[in-house]
């Protein structure tokens, strides 16, 4: 007992010794990355813009490896992925979908390389359990599902509380949501829902005449037109727009926000698979973290401090369906979906 | 006139082997992706054997099927209205004294400039139903509560869809008109007939090979069309054919479902020309007697103005209206603001152009494929149309149907078309430059194709002939003869290709691979991610550097293209 404690008590001191955001193992990775020159990651993750800082965070750390992204929707990117494994093609080093679904088929289909990354220990602690058991795909982003409003016409204090304030008459053409079909944020946000409210839920919302978007990020553009005055969001695109100066702005619902959780995975015939590791580490790591703050995005690192104006994922009342529920509810709620609004 | 099948002998010309290359190049083009789809309609997803199911399953639901017949609701209504659009301002411009020639012109260029789903999204500030520009100005003026526009309905979806489909049809129409002589026109009037009898019963039937061909393009553009539907019809609560496609290719992928689903559009193309060949046929539309007669524009008088008024009203629409949203969001902090002088910034054009990395690339890229894929596209099709006119080979008029066939599919499907065809052997192109170029090529052959047929019907083979009797061989009769009479009309199609193929989306967005990003697939990726201004940013940067090459084009060339200035 006293020997685990010295040697926590040590590993303690040399964490606080050793640079910021270095790991066991980073020199060797690196020097090993650097023979392989580039990676190219296919990412469904976050905007574009984010996307380009972070390779370029990336580059910068760790100069001599280049990063390429191919920044797409995640059915896009799983389907290119798809074309590459079947034309036996190498090119995407790191896959980062935000479909769940996808990641069991790609584990199943064998098509990742397990990874323990060294950075885990950092995950905030709420986000680990969505990791896979045996290390094929890690947590490596979050995002949340809000109440969204114009506040050049909705004032603070009209502005809905809870999700079913979104039913109420008065909202009635005003709402705007996405299409579970196209989007997995939208997607989980319907399973959650009907968690929570059963499939009356939507019943009820339909009678509003919701404006139905593809993207969950649609909702943003429909909000700035005052399209809509309303919307289920995401809080990253809100929080970037309204930086921006666009006149938005968030509620944290009391009934719970709904935490989207992405994972990303190393892809087995990856043509460089230490720059791969190399990059898993970087998406973990503080510096990566910071990066992705700076554009108005959650982080997934403990230690590292959510944006202004958006709160802490720690400090909010989160809901979230399991990856069984997602996995099961997302086919089933898609058609649900489409009975009830028709599209 | 004997025709050429009619002398068996003139297959021993040398030009039959030329003839014989350019259509197994068509074949190889056309044929090969397209044998791939088709089985792989008829392909059973686990086994690989034969199997009927994927037909059951695209059909078997009436929602399907009521998006099928949506899609040939909006096609067949965008079309017509692209005819009440496109037609009297090709007619103002080519045969008329209106004014302002140059400025309808340079706006139905910028028309066909700007990507749709950037149109439509511009469409969506105009004309929503709860905060739409015009709805606002409409309350304002009249004092209702509530604006008569609402861009979330299929008349919606019409609209916006004919605003970026019309310049084909101006184009194609005005191409025509500009070789109508004024003679025939003269003989009505010396006969007692009006302008507005001689325009309908002398120069419009005249130019109808050209407006039906139009007609098939848009029709089959509109319903192959992903973007604008899937902003406008979905909030607007219906589907079409694209957006139930979109869902086949949802996780997880029914290639083969979605191979089956679009099949059946190959029939309706089949329809579409025999009608086109049996309204045509059985009257000569030969106009284009060489270098002879004399055109003068059509005297106006007052109505002029309106003729200006009206071309002015449509491309304010296509045009004007949607460029100022546009540009408005591209310099923007936040276009949600509106208006206002402090909320003006060049930082998203900045971002854009020199922080994004792939911006340049792309755009290189976009325009370098466009180029070289317009090239390919525009020498097969004359060759196939001029073969098929002349009836240099048996059954030439099946090369018709091969040559439009890959309009109808899809973009989408056909692209798994492409990938099928060129991932394995005996041409394994994925991962290059050629993939996408042979692909554009392929996708735009059919408007290549109507514009090189249209333009070789006009020309009277005894113009030919003329050059035969005199001992010239085939091809140098088609150098000497047909050639310089065909230059005009290639430097418009070559433009009516490229454009296209500047935008093109659907087929890309599978086969680029990193090195080989176009602007297109990155426009489209900022479509979901909420960021307008972005959005609006590299749209206009899309349209400004095609404006600029075409203008270099007509430096280059010499001539003004499209717009030739009749004297005055």
């Amino acid at each position: 007992m006293i020997t685990r404690i010295l040697a926590l008590a040590a590993a303690v001191v040399l964490l606080g010794s050793a640079p910021a955001g270095a790991f066991d193992g980073e020199k060797p990775l690196y020097e090993a990355a650097k023979k392989e020159k580039e990676i190219t990651w296919y990412t469904a993750h976050y905007n574009s813009e984010t996307a380009a800082a972070i390779c370029q965070g990336f580059e910068k750390k760790y100069p001599g490896v280049k990063c390429n992204y191919v920044r797409t929707t995640a059915q896009v990117a799983y389907q290119r992925l798809a074309q590459d494994q079947k034309a036996g093609i190498a090119q995407a080093s790191v896959i980062s979908s935000t479909d769940q679904g996808h990641y069991t088929k790609m584990k199943q289909d064998g098509w990742l390389l397990p990874y323990k990354p060294k950075n885990l220990s950092e995950l905030v602690d709420a986000f680990k359990p969505f990791n896979d058991p045996d290390d094929q795909f890690v947590a490596t982003a979050a995002g949340l599902v809000l109440i969204t409003y114009n506040t050049s016409v909705v004032a603070p204090s009209e502005a809905p509380k809870r999700w079913t304030d979104l039913t109420d008459p008065k909202w009635k053409n005003k709402v705007s949501i996405g299409h579970p079909g196209f989007s997995g944020y939208v997607g989980t946000w319907v399973v959650q829902m009907k968690k929570l409210y059963g499939w009356d839920y939507f019943k009820k919302l339909e009678q509003n005449k919701p404006r139905i978007g593809r993207s969950i990020n649609d909702t943003v553009t429909m909000l700035n037109a005052k399209e809509s005055l309303v919307a289920a969001g995401p809080s990253a695109t809100t929080l970037e727009s309204k930086a921006k100066g666009n006149p938005l702005a968030v509620v944290y619902p009391e009934d719970g926000a709904v935490l989207m959780v992405s994972a990303s995975g190393i892809v087995k015939n990856a043509p460089a698979p230490n720059a791969a590791k190399l990059f898993m580490e970087y998406l973990l790591s503080r510096e990566g973290n910071e990066v992705v703050v700076s554009q108005y995005q959650d982080p997934v690192n403990k230690h590292v401090k959510p944006m202004a104006g958006g709160k802490s994922i720690a400090d909010v009342r989160t809901i979230r369906p399991s990856l069984t529920e997602i996995e099961k509810g997302i086919p089933e709620v898609k058609e649900l979906f489409r009975e009830t609004f028709g599209i | 006139m004997v025709t050429e099948a009619a002398r068996p002998e003139r297959h021993l010309d040398r030009s039959a082997i030329v003839w014989a290359l350019f259509v197994i190049v068509l074949l190889v083009l056309v044929v090969n992706p397209l044998a791939r789809l088709l089985w792989t309609s008829f392909q059973h997803p686990d086994t690989g054997g034969f199997t009927l199911e994927n037909y059951a399953a695209a059909y078997g639901r009436w929602r399907y099927v009521e998006a099928l017949l949506n899609s040939l609701v909006v096609g067949f209504a965008a079309a017509l209205l692209c005819v009440v659009f496109g037609v009297p301002m090709a007619w103002a411009v080519s045969r008329t004294d209106m004014p302002a020639k140059g400025l309808v012109w340079a706006a139905v260029l910028g028309t066909f400039i700007m990507p749709n789903y950037l149109g439509a999204v511009a469409w969506i500030l105009l004309a929503g139903p709860n905060a739409g520009w015009l709805n606002r100005a409409f309350t304002a003026l009249t004092g209702a509560t509530a604006g008569p526009f609402n861009v979330y309905s299929m008349p919606g979806l019409v609209l916006v869809i004919a605003c970026y489909s019309f310049p084909y049809m101006f184009v194609f129409t005005r191409g025509a008109l500009d070789l109508v002589s004024s003679e025939m026109e003269d003989a009505a009037s010396t006969l007692g007939a009006g302008i507005a009898r001689t325009t309908l019963r002398i120069t419009l039937p005249l130019v109808l090979p050209a407006i039906l061909g139009a007609f098939i393009v848009v029709f089959l553009e509109a319903i192959a069309l992903f973007g604008t539907p899937a902003l406008i019809a979905l909030p607007a609560r219906f589907q079409v054919m694209t957006t139930t496609l979109w869902q086949m290719f949802e996780f997880p992928p029914r290639l083969q479902v979605a191979a089956a689903y679009s099949m059946p559009l190959l029939l309706i193309t089949v329809f579409l020309f025999w009608l086109q060949y049996r309204i045509i046929a059985r009257k000569g539309y030969v106009a284009l007697t060489g270098k002879g007669g004399e055109r003068r524009p059509v005297q106006l008088g007052i109505w002029r103005w309106v003729a200006l008024g009206y071309c002015l009203f449509v491309t304010s629409l296509s045009f004007f209206l949607p460029l100022l949203v546009v540009l408005q969001a591209a310099f923007a902090n936040a276009w949600g603001r509106g208006f206002a002088l402090d909320n003006v910034t060049l930082r998203n054009v900045r971002f854009v152009l020199f922080d994004q990395p792939s911006t340049r690339r792309a755009t290189l890229n976009t325009f370098l494929y466009a180029g070289a894929a317009s090239l390919i596209a525009l020498a097969l099709a004359l060759a196939i149309a001029y073969i098929v006119a002349r009836r240099l080979v048996p059954m030439g008029r099946v090369l018709t149907y091969v040559a439009m066939a890959p309009f109808v599919i899809p973009g989408i499907v056909l692209a798994i078309g492409f990938y099928a065809a060129y991932t394995t052997r005996p041409l394994v192109l994925y991962g290059t430059a050629w993939i996408l170029i042979l692909a554009f090529a392929t996708r735009f052959l059919p408007i290549a194709y109507t514009n090189s047929d249209a333009a070789i019907r006009a020309i009277n083979p005894e113009l030919e002939d003329a050059a035969r009797i005199l001992g010239g061989s085939r091809l140098l009769s088609l150098r000497k003869v047909v050639g310089p009479l065909l230059k005009r009309g290639l430097a418009g199609a070559f433009i009516l290709v490229f454009i296209p193929a500047t935008r093109e989306l659907s087929s890309a967005i599978f086969l680029y691979t990193t090195g080989t990003q176009v602007l297109s697939v990155l426009l489209f990726d900022k479509s979901d991610e909420g960021n307008f201004e972005l959005l609006s940013a590299m749209g206009l940067i899309l349209v400004v550097v095609t404006v600029a090459l075409i203008l270099v084009g007509f430096r280059l060339v010499g001539r003004d293209f499209l717009l030739r200035r009749t004297a005055t």
